[in-house]
């Protein structure tokens, strides 16, 4: 009852004309950039950052979270539409929704994705409603080690398992942990390679890293590598979907749901995972095997894109109760939250409790805005797909520099992001993952914090880490996830 | 494709040796916990050194292992890209000076010519420069009135109106 009262004042909260504003332009925003190639919500989240600076905290969250699973709407026409996926999430849903597209039905395919976004988004709402107070209360309890652990599980998930090559994200984590170490140590308040310049202080701009390492990269890799590269586009046609696709659609949507909910929640990154595993599993219960891969399965489009959505606003539960951000773009609206100095975690729900209810409630609105943006207004999107490359790339360096310049009103700092884009050049060249150097600078001075606070416990002895059973079952869990894929993969090239 | 990979390794070994010496000036008065502000930065400086030597190893050992081919063109398009970074640097140089609007149109005019030279349409009549140069405004200037006007935060302008 206390979370209903508590749900309604959200709305109460997030229904005001100005934060309704809000949400649209965030989810028509976040469409937009899901539509676009070349940008992802990560991206728009970092560039409008700077509205921290004088926006007040609710209204800019419900705006980013706008953002955030906008994207994810917008994502799903690209890749249906276009041969090229918008953002990782749509790389399954692009495999059954090309084909449907290339067969004429690319409104059917839509359709699904739209309306799957929508029941996985307001399912999986529901449930962060209900379980993330009750996350919040359970993580009240666990103290600086056990919060260690989780991060080192955060860093583990999206560093060693989620890429190819561990080596490589390992690389990738802990350069990103070397840029969270600039600026002033939390607990002694000693500066560390600042090298005397007093703008270092602070620490580097989360901004400038993320827009240099995703937008300006994006922009040079494509003008580097990418100018022969043509994309086709697929037919559209009427959005509207036939009474045998919709009984195909809807248990395709609930599995998703159950299936992306809760990859979500734990700290494993991502929703490339839950997509194929949805995809996986519609494929196998199919009675219509023979669309997969020729004409195209509406399962393979509903399970994956209703699976993402549910992911996504899963992911909320671990930012929001625990502050670990478990992706590109909750580690930036993480940082956004500390531009309030709000630290997400378990106090959140006490402290912020008007922010996170109308945040909730915000989800709500938002899923039926952008059911509406999404399909009555889909003509509207379509059109962006007609911007020639070169006049979207310069915008981008536009808004690039609106990001970078606005939060710290300095020239050296699109020096900066120039120097960090040819960086991600380099790493998008040579397959490096760019997500565990975004989650380590963010992420890592809260991991130090909380390892030295743990240690002081213990007293020094690193045993504090076993001694307790929280964090001993947590490291047993770390381990497992490094140890346990190795190891099948060992046994399997054995019996081989 | 070898020697670029071994670059790479080098450089994270450069990197890592930074944070190695940089860690050595950092006090490291440790308090209860038994490890200061120096740990983390040791700890750094040497699993990057360590990943930097992998690095390099897999590359002078048939190159990186489990590697996604790059997308897009095996060569560089290299005009295309000077063009592209002339834009921002000039912008970096000019944002204070000629304003948001104006410098950011210019970069878009750069930035438009290195994309088209990549797509192998570089157009370099007065023409295209101008209408080119009229849609980088026309996206430059709402963006700068937005922040300006609406949100009231502090972008350069050519004059202190807030509208150029």
């Amino acid at each position: 009852m206390e979370i209903l009262n508590q749900l309604l004042q959200g709305f109460a909260t997030a229904g005001t004309p100005i934060n309704l504003l809000w949400c649209l332009l965030g989810c028509t925003i976040g469409t937009a950039v899901g539509v676009l190639p070349g940008m992802g919500p990560a991206t728009a989240v970092a560039m409008l950052l700077p509205i921290t600076l004088k926006v007040d905290p609710t209204a800019s969250m419900i705006f980013f979270a706008g953002i955030y699973y906008g994207a994810m709407y917008g994502g799903s026409t690209t890749s249906i539409l276009l041969n090229t996926p918008g953002e990782s999430g749509s790389m399954v849903t692009a495999m059954e929704g090309n084909k449907m597209a290339k067969a004429g039905r690319a409104g059917a395919a839509l359709a699904t994705s739209a309306i799957g976004s929508f029941v996985a988004g307001t399912i999986a709402t529901v449930l962060v409603t209900f379980f993330a107070p009750l996350v919040a209360k359970y993580a009240i309890r666990l103290g600086p080690p056990e919060y260690f652990m989780l991060m080192v599980l955060a860093f583990c998930t999206v560093s060693a398992v989620l890429g190819k090559s561990t080596l490589r994200g390992l690389t990738a984590l802990f350069i990103g942990l070397a840029m969270g170490l600039v600026g002033i140590d939390q607990i002694s308040g000693q500066a560390r390679y600042t090298a005397g310049v007093p703008e270092l202080l602070d620490g580097l701009e989360v901004v400038l890293i993320a827009v240099g390492l995703f937008a300006v990269s994006e922009a040079l890799y494509n003008v580097l590598y990418e100018g022969r590269t043509v994309e086709t586009e697929n037919p559209m046609s009427k959005v509207h979907m036939t009474k045998e696709e919709w009984r195909r659609s809807w248990p395709a949507w609930l599995r998703a749901t159950a299936i992306g909910f809760p990859f979500g929640t734990i700290p494993a990154g991502g929703s490339e995972i839950p997509t194929f595993l949805s995809y996986a599993t519609e494929k196998k219960l199919s009675k219509h095997k023979e669309d997969f891969g020729t004409k195209g399965a509406i399962e393979g489009v509903a399970g994956p894109e209703a699976a993402n959505n549910a992911a996504i606003t899963a992911t909320l539960i671990p930012l929001l109760t625990l502050g670990i951000p478990t992706s590109n773009t909750t580690a930036i609206l993480l940082g956004a939250f500390q531009n309030y100095g709000i630290q997400p975690g378990p106090q959140l729900f006490d402290k912020n409790s008007g922010l996170v209810w109308a945040l909730i409630a915000s989800l709500y609105i938002g899923n039926v805005m952008l059911l509406i943006l999404n399909l009555p207004l889909i003509g509207m999107w379509v059109k962006l797909l007609k911007i020639p490359k070169s006049y979207l790339y310069a915008g981008i360096l536009i808004f690039a520099t609106v990001g970078v310049y606005g939060m710290r009103q300095s020239a050296f700092d699109l020096v900066l992001l120039y120097a960090i884009g040819l960086i991600g050049v380099v790493m998008r060249r040579f397959d490096f993952p760019t997500a565990p150097v975004v989650v380590g600078m963010i992420l890592g001075p809260l991991a130090e914090a909380q390892m030295r606070n743990a240690l002081s416990i213990g007293e020094g002895k690193w045993g504090v880490f076993i001694e307790r059973p929280g964090s001993l079952s947590l490291l047993i869990v770390v381990v497992a996830v490094l140890v346990l894929p190795r190891l099948t993969k060992l046994v399997r090239a054995r019996r081989a | 494709m070898r020697s670029p990979q071994t670059l790479v390794g080098v450089g994270t070994l450069a990197i890592g040796a930074m944070f190695m010496i940089g860690a050595l000036t950092i006090k490291s008065d440790a308090g209860y916990s038994g490890v200061g502000p120096n740990f983390l930065p040791w700890v750094v400086g040497i699993v990057l050194l360590a990943c930097g030597a992998f690095l390099v190893y897999e590359a002078r050992s048939g190159g990186y292992r489990e590697m996604e081919e790059p997308s897009g063109a095996a060569n560089g398009h290299w005009r295309g890209f000077a063009w592209v970074s002339v834009g921002i640097l000039a912008n970096a140089a000019l944002i204070t000076t000629i304003g948001f609007i104006l410098s950011c149109a210019l970069c878009f005019v750069l930035a438009v010519r290195g994309f088209k030279s990549a797509e192998g349409r570089l157009d370099l009549g007065a023409k295209a420069w101008l209408i080119d140069a009229a849609i980088g405004a026309a996206i430059a200037a709402p963006v700068f009135w937005m922040f300006t006007q609406l949100l009231a935060i502090n972008l350069p302008g050519l004059t202190s109106t807030g509208w150029l």
